[in-house]
């Protein structure tokens, strides 16, 4: 067990961390509106982590203390929160496609922005930036809660008036807005929150990874949470977390079944280097045969009522 | 009868009697005038149907009076406030729900949740109340689901509340889609076309429920129907509607023996 811990540790803290933010592209995607600027709240809050904790902070020497780690997650998801209301408001007046090329420029500008600016270390990034744990296994003291209270957060927001009132954009914008549902509030709510999410996500990830450059939160990681959601499930918060653990996983598994070796090289080659087309491979399955993802809430709703019959 | 010169502004009805005033309503399409000129007073407690041919107008006045489509001219006053211009939801914040002509359920859910969906308006738990289940929340939530069932079991598909929308035969969906307008506690409710795809049996079952449904709740309605017996069994008073125009408007008899009602349905040949 031990030996699968130090083995493994950085990939378990990274299918959590990848968890919570297939879970930002999903809580805009509950109102309907695909955005894919979670990934630049994300770069954002790693900039604000390491600019603070490497330019600002000047931390003793030894451990760098969590309760800082934990105050520029707070830092990063306020100015998060008003850089989305910011952007959300003039951006989601544009609908559908519109609204994703969109959140794509977003993305690009802050990258652009980025990697320009003296303050984020331009092409070179911010590295050495410090680290509040000795292994990185024990990141899980913060991503695992994190992705636990994010769960919470949103599982119990389906089951609310605001919640419901997003579904409901999302299955008909007019008959909500006729049936009361104020549609630009509830957009920009969901957007924002989404936003919230992944700074605080973007300012561990900084400290996680150790360094931090605008090779972080592209536009690849728009795809990769896409591809979390598309095939986890785009109907119930479950979908998202599981396609974010089992993909980022994936590629790690598909390594180890190529180890295995008595395959044939070519295959065991696709195994270890083929992820980007295994990925598009899944989601061009998943689209067609699973409009909704793989967890639907129907899926649940069999699974829950088997449970409690199987308990009788 | 017909609407003679356009009546001065002064004329408007803003008696007590009267819950929505249209006033010189216009809006045209393209070239096309789909509204021109409309004016009528809906009274409290009444049920006012609105007929015409296909393309008269009918559903582009709903869709102005709930703020779906913005009138070019005209006033639109509803308890005697102005809400020409209001965004749908700010319709509906002041008690007007309606239904549409091709049905618009939220699908993929079930008929519980369309139903508490329209619960919006009256409730008011925020985000993090929500979220959080708080007392006052959780109560609430209570409340509303209680409330979507018994508007459920109003129409009849108490045993169905599981169920997803989309599955719901066309009938049945148009009566969900009451029991969600009815969700919203509405003074005034538009129901377009109610009776569209429904066999005879299933039609006069449907005029019992709107009857039954307007004396529990003191609803007065607005509605569009196709069915002609229908309106005339159900409506107080009716108006006709022909390429966009007033052509008529009075009490059910006086209506069926207009003369420009007759030409506009039946064309000039007879």
């Amino acid at each position: 067990m031990a030996t699968f811990f130090d083995t493994y540790g950085f990939l378990l803290v990274s299918m959590v961390l990848a968890a919570v933010l297939a879970l930002t592209l999903y809580l805009p995607l509950m109102a309907g509106q695909l955005s894919v600027a979670s990934p630049a709240f994300y770069a954002l809050g790693g900039y604000i982590a390491a600019i603070l904790s490497t330019k600002v902070f000047h931390p003793a020497p030894g451990l760098y203390p969590v309760s800082l780690v934990l105050l520029e997650m707070a830092v990063a998801a306020v100015v998060s929160g008003v850089l989305g209301v910011a952007v959300g408001l003039p951006a989601l007046r544009l609908r559908g496609i519109f609204l994703a090329l969109a959140t794509i420029a977003f993305v690009q500008i802050l990258g652009v922005v980025a990697l320009n600016l003296d303050v984020t270390g331009g092409a070179i990034g911010i590295f050495g930036i410090p680290q509040p744990f000795s292994d990185q296994l024990h990141y899980m003291w913060l991503a695992g809660p994190l992705l636990l209270l994010s769960m919470l957060f949103v599982g119990r927001l389906e089951r609310t008036r605001t919640g419901r009132a997003l579904v409901a954009l999302r299955e008909d914008e007019l008959a909500a807005a006729a049936m009361g549902v104020n549609p630009t509030y509830h957009k920009v709510l969901a957007f924002t929150a989404s936003a919230v999410l992944a700074g605080a996500v973007g300012a561990l990830s900084a400290h996680f990874i150790n360094t931090w450059n605008s090779r972080q939160g592209t536009f690849d990681t728009s795809v990769n949470l896409m591809a979390f959601v598309l095939i986890g499930g785009s109907r119930t918060f479950v979908g998202p977390v599981l396609g974010g653990l089992v993909l980022t996983a994936l590629p790690e598994a598909l390594r180890g079944i190529a180890d295995i070796g008595g395959m044939p090289v070519w295959l065991a080659g696709f195994l270890r280097e083929g992820r980007l087309i295994i990925f598009g491979l899944l989601i061009a399955i998943g689209t067609v045969f699973f409009p909704h993802g793989l967890i639907t809430p129907a899926l649940l709703r069999r699974l829950g009522r088997r449970g409690r019959t199987s308990l009788r | 009868m017909s609407p003679a010169a356009a009546p001065p502004r002064d004329s408007v009805d803003r008696s007590a009697a009267a819950l929505l005033v249209v006033e010189q309503i216009k809006r045209s399409f393209g070239g096309v005038t789909a509204v021109n000129r409309v004016s009528f007073t809906v009274n409290r407690g009444e049920m006012f149907g609105l007929i015409g041919p296909n393309g008269a107008g009918k559903t582009t006045l709903f869709n102005i009076v709930t703020g779906l489509t913005a009138p070019e001219a005209g006033r639109l006053h509803y308890r005697g406030e102005d809400i020409t211009g209001l965004s749908p939801h700010r319709v509906a914040e002041r008690g007007i729900a309606r239904t549409f002509q091709n049905v618009r359920l939220f699908g993929e859910l079930t008929a519980l949740d369309n139903v508490m969906i329209a619960r919006h308006v009256r409730t008011r738990s925020g985000l993090f109340a929500g979220v959080l289940g708080l007392g006052p929340a959780r109560r609430e939530e209570r409340a509303t689901r209680e409330h979507a069932a018994a508007l459920l079991a109003l129409v009849g598909l108490a045993d169905r509340s599981d169920e997803r929308a989309r599955n719901f035969a066309y009938g049945d969906q148009r009566r969900l889609e009451i029991a969600r307008a009815l969700a919203l506690e509405p003074d005034l409710l538009l129901l377009d076309e109610p009776a569209a795809g429904m066999n005879t049996g299933e039609k006069r079952a449907l005029s019992e429920l709107i009857r039954s449904v307007r004396a529990r709740l003191h609803l007065t309605i607005l509605l569009i129907e196709h069915h002609v017996p229908l309106v005339m069994d159900l409506c107080d008073r009716i108006a006709v509607l022909n390429f966009g125009e007033l052509i008529a408007l009075g009490v059910p008899a006086q209506v069926q023996a207009h003369p420009a009602v007759v030409e506009a349905y039946l064309g000039d040949s007879v």
